[in-house]
């Protein structure tokens, strides 16, 4: 499907992280988890070696959508809760550019939550980037879809009386072949987890703990996490076992497990790969458009 | 000789009369006819009533037709479901099933006297030839044959194809069934013979299809590589097509989870380089409205389609109404333009699609197709269409030079801006849905948000120049008018025929452009007119209202409207043009006293 002729990265050029910075300026307070996230990905696509040009880059609406401006990517920042129809459509337009989503917990997981479980049971190649805060920090501090039962928050005044979504269990449980959980206070373990995602042939989903200074509780600050860290490498977890990686999902909120937490060591085909066979099969003999009234001749 | 036929047919779900109504038209297109089939169904999904009515002329056919010549009702409680959709007068030939022990005097239709109504034993006369009742279709299909004579070859030679791999048996009986329906009207001819002129005879590549199919090989066509919905009646056919073919050109379809994820999928594709559409009806269109205001600021082309019915929430899934106007033409929150346009039938359904591309990618917008129910599930035979003639627009592709220092949404005197794709090297730009700068960086300054609307509402211009997109029947000084678009145009223009043979100066203009509003070609049109009918199917009169938002309409033009289903019959258009005709008469007759 592809018709865009794409120069491509010369053998003697290497990618550097600032190849894929932007001028623009962040709008993210100071001491945002966000900026170490932007940066990961600036490490992870310049250890690819993509050109930023033949990356597309699309968010929804939340602090962390900001993040496709902040590259030099084909940016998106589209609607809220949207961006995985959006990069879904790219994607089937043109396979060979490698795709990016990314947003909030509120954007994945509350108005956009309908859309996730459908990309992954399509297996396109897109890596999609949770920033997860449990809070709203655009609208400035309200509930999200990921914030502990009991907090306290301007919508929630006398604590929340819902259990959070658990989006690690939800995206396993989709049927996803590649989870893991990264820590924005953790530049090189993140940036490792995003590569591996990226690099990986199908959908991967990426949920990273990334502290809201400014509405986030003192629990889920960079501190605070750091308390209930426990990198899935140091307690020996087989990212191949799907039911241990289940397993472990479910302490979401109460630990934090830091890595892949489950590949699929034999990854399905993609939708896009099915499309290409499908339209190879079919252009065959097929009338040229120009004739294709001709389907309707009484005969 | 009659040179035109309109046959109303009503049953249960199981008894196939839409089955025969598509036997019957394609016989009737097989012998040289134009013909033309809406159906209508109960929102049951099996059983139920269903119903079609089925025009037959010598002549190219503009509409369904008003009254019915003949009608067949397998029982009266469905039949009298349909009411006004299949209307029974004075001239109007009625056959019924027997079995229902209703006396011919006594059939329930009230305040009708019919020409001729005739008590058939259908079901028995299936079940004495082919041993079942199911073949009570054809026992109609032969009495039509017998009374009307359309078909008599052609439907036997149409079951020989359509039953081939039930075997000798089945064809068999059905002959048995068909020949009956023959004899049963030769021994009871009907008191005043109502048969069918010939036709010009048969003329080979003709087309038949109906609205939703030849919307989606028009799109095909015109280069659209990607199409992505959710089911919706009556729209779902579109998606079926590019279902089934779309892959042949190098395409994709995409059957997404929701009507937003639907319209979202297409505009990923558009953003990258693709020619894509979206398909939907009423519902779907109000759930896509945050995603059509995306699509228009970030300036990205797109087709949508709405094929309309009944509203608003559910309504009327299954029947027509053109009550999504004001809902195209200004969902979406902010200061938005999106053209709209409108085909009148199944031909210029091809027309339309085509031109609707051409304006997205031209305009870099979202652009939508009003088709309704009628248009988009009937079926019609079609002159062969020459694609040779159609222009097709790609959007403007950033140059070698724009991407030297590359701003998407360089404000520029058309107001288009070079667009670029993702692949293009020194291309790279934030689309969004936030405001933004020309290079595509987010801005809350007014002043960028100034410039920026009118440049995307600029670039709108030179629509209000395309006279090609109207079109004008009749006397051009004539002082009274109509104004109709979609389907109804098709009954006005038979109406303004009529109306012109009984010798009133009348025209009619239909807008395939529906919005935004042409000032210029209205005001031209309307400055010989009197009296006039803007003439739609919206309870609320949309069209008329809309037109007088941008038009000052002369006094004596009135809104003629009502509510989806029922449609309108062109006599009763005419009515009111002798009424509109006279109130014209006596008011200059007013003016021509002598002044005290």
């Amino acid at each position: 499907m592809s018709e865009t002729t794409t120069p491509t990265a010369t053998p003697e050029y290497v990618f550097l992280p600032k190849d894929y910075k932007s001028d623009l300026k962040p709008i993210w307070c100071p001491g945002c988890g966000d900026f170490s996230v932007v940066q990961a990905i600036y490490r992870a696509l310049a250890a690819i070696g993509r050109a930023p040009h033949e990356t597309a880059f699309i968010s929804g609406i939340g602090c962390s959508s900001r993040i496709p401006g902040y590259t030099t990517a084909y940016g998106f920042n589209s609607v809220h809760g949207r961006s995985l129809p959006i990069a879904q459509g790219i994607k089937l337009a043109n396979p060979d550019l490698l795709v990016l989503a990314a947003g909030g917990d509120g954007d994945g997981f509350s108005i956009g939550g309908g859309h996730v479980p459908h990309l992954v049971r399509r297996n396109m190649d897109i890596t999609y980037i949770v920033m997860d805060n449990q809070i709203y920090g655009l609208t400035k501090g309200q509930l999200s879809p990921t914030s502990p039962k009991g907090r306290m928050t301007c919508t929630s005044k006398y604590g929340s009386l819902e259990e959070p979504v658990n989006p690690l269990q939800y995206v396993l449980g989709y049927g996803a072949n590649f989870v893991a959980q990264g820590s924005a206070a953790d530049l090189i373990g993140m940036t490792a987890i995003i590569e591996e995602a990226i690099r990986f042939p199908g959908f991967a989903f990426v949920n990273i703990q990334s502290p809201c200074v400014t509405y986030g509780e003192e629990s889920q600050q960079i501190k605070g996490l750091k308390a209930i860290t426990e990198p899935l490498a140091a307690i020996g977890h087989d990212s191949s076992d799907r039911m241990k990686a289940m397993e472990i999902a479910q302490y979401y909120g109460q630990k934090f497990h830091t890595g892949v937490l489950y590949r699929n060591p034999n990854p399905p085909p993609t939708y896009e790969s099915q499309v290409k066979e499908r339209q190879a099969a079919l252009s065959q003999g097929a009338l040229p458009k120009e004739q294709i009234l001709d389907l309707f001749i009484k005969r | 000789m009659r040179k035109d036929l309109v046959f109303g047919m009503a049953g249960s779900g199981g008894d196939g009369i839409v089955s025969a109504g598509e036997s019957l038209l394609n016989a009737a297109a097989a012998e040289g006819y134009h013909g033309m089939m809406t159906k209508s169904f109960g929102s049951q999904i099996r059983g139920g009533e269903s119903s079609c009515r089925v025009r037959i002329s010598t002549e190219h056919l503009l509409n369904p037709g008003g009254d019915l010549d003949v009608a067949v009702a397998l029982n009266w409680e469905d039949f009298l479901k349909f009411g006004a959709e299949l209307p029974v007068s004075g001239s109007t030939v009625v056959i019924y099933e027997a079995a229902t022990k209703v006396e011919p005097e006594n059939i329930p239709l009230l305040g009708v006297t019919p020409l001729q109504v005739i008590a058939v034993p259908i079901s028995e006369m299936a079940k004495a030839t082919a041993g079942t009742e199911r073949a009570k279709n054809t026992v109609v299909l032969g009495l039509i044959a017998g009374w009307f004579g359309i078909g008599r070859e052609a439907v036997l030679a149409g079951f020989r194809k359509k039953l081939a791999k039930k075997g000798e048996d089945v064809l068999a009986a059905n002959e048995r069934a068909f020949n009956e329906g023959i004899k049963f009207a030769e021994e009871h001819p009907l008191k005043a013979p109502m048969t069918i002129a010939l036709s010009k005879g048969a003329v080979s590549g003709k087309l038949m299809t109906d609205g939703n199919d030849m919307c989606a090989a028009a799109a095909i066509f015109a280069g659209c590589q990607f199409f992505s919905g959710y089911p919706i009646t009556p729209s779902t056919e579109i998606m079926q097509f590019f279902g089934e073919h779309v892959w042949k050109y190098g395409g994709a379809m995409l059957q997404a989870e929701d009507e937003i994820a639907g319209i979202g999928a297409a505009i990923g594709a558009s953003f990258a380089g693709k020619k894509a559409m979206t398909a939907t009806s009423g519902p779907g269109l109000s759930l896509k409205t945050e995603m059509m205001g995306l699509a228009s600021i970030a300036e990205l082309p797109l087709v949508i389609v709405d094929v309309q019915r009944g509203g608003p929430s559910t309504g009327m899934p299954t029947k027509p109404e053109q009550s999504d106007l004001f809902a195209a033409a200004f969902s979406a929150h902010g200061d938005v333009v999106r053209p709209i346009l409108a085909p009148t039938c199944v031909a210029d359904t091809f027309r339309i699609t085509v031109e609707a591309f051409n304006l997205a990618e031209e305009f870099q917008t979202p652009v939508i197709i009003l088709s309704d129910q009628e248009i988009s599930q009937r079926k019609e035979t079609l002159d062969p269409i020459d694609t040779s003639q159609f222009k097709i627009v790609n959007r403007l592709r950033a140059s070698a030079t724009d991407l030297q220092d590359y701003n998407r949404f360089k404000i520029t005197e058309s107001g288009i801006s070079p667009i670029s794709i993702p692949g293009m090297l020194g291309g790279t730009y934030l689309a969004s849905g936030i405001e933004h700068n020309e290079d595509g960086s987010p801005t809350a300054s007014g002043d960028v948000h100034q410039r920026m609307n009118e440049k995307r509402i600029r670039k709108f211009e030179p629509l209000h120049n395309r006279r090609d997109l109207f079109s004008i029947e009749g006397n051009p000084t004539a002082p009274l008018a109509l104004v109709a678009w979609g389907s109804i145009a098709g009954v006005c223009s038979e109406a303004v025929s009529i109306a012109r043979e009984e010798g009133l100066n009348v025209k009619l203009l239909v807008p395939y452009l529906v919005y935004p509003i042409a000032e210029g070609v209205y005001r031209e049109f309307f400055a010989s007119v009197q009296r006039g009918l803007v003439v739609e199917q919206s309870h609320l009169g949309q069209f008329y209202r809309l037109l007088r938002m941008y038009v000052d309409l002369p006094k004596g033009v009135e809104s003629m409207a009502r509510s989806g289903a029922n449609p309108f019959r062109p006599s009763e258009i005419v009515v009111v043009l002798h009424r509109l005709l006279a109130e014209l008469q006596h008011s200059q007759a007013g003016k021509l006293q002598p002044q005290e």
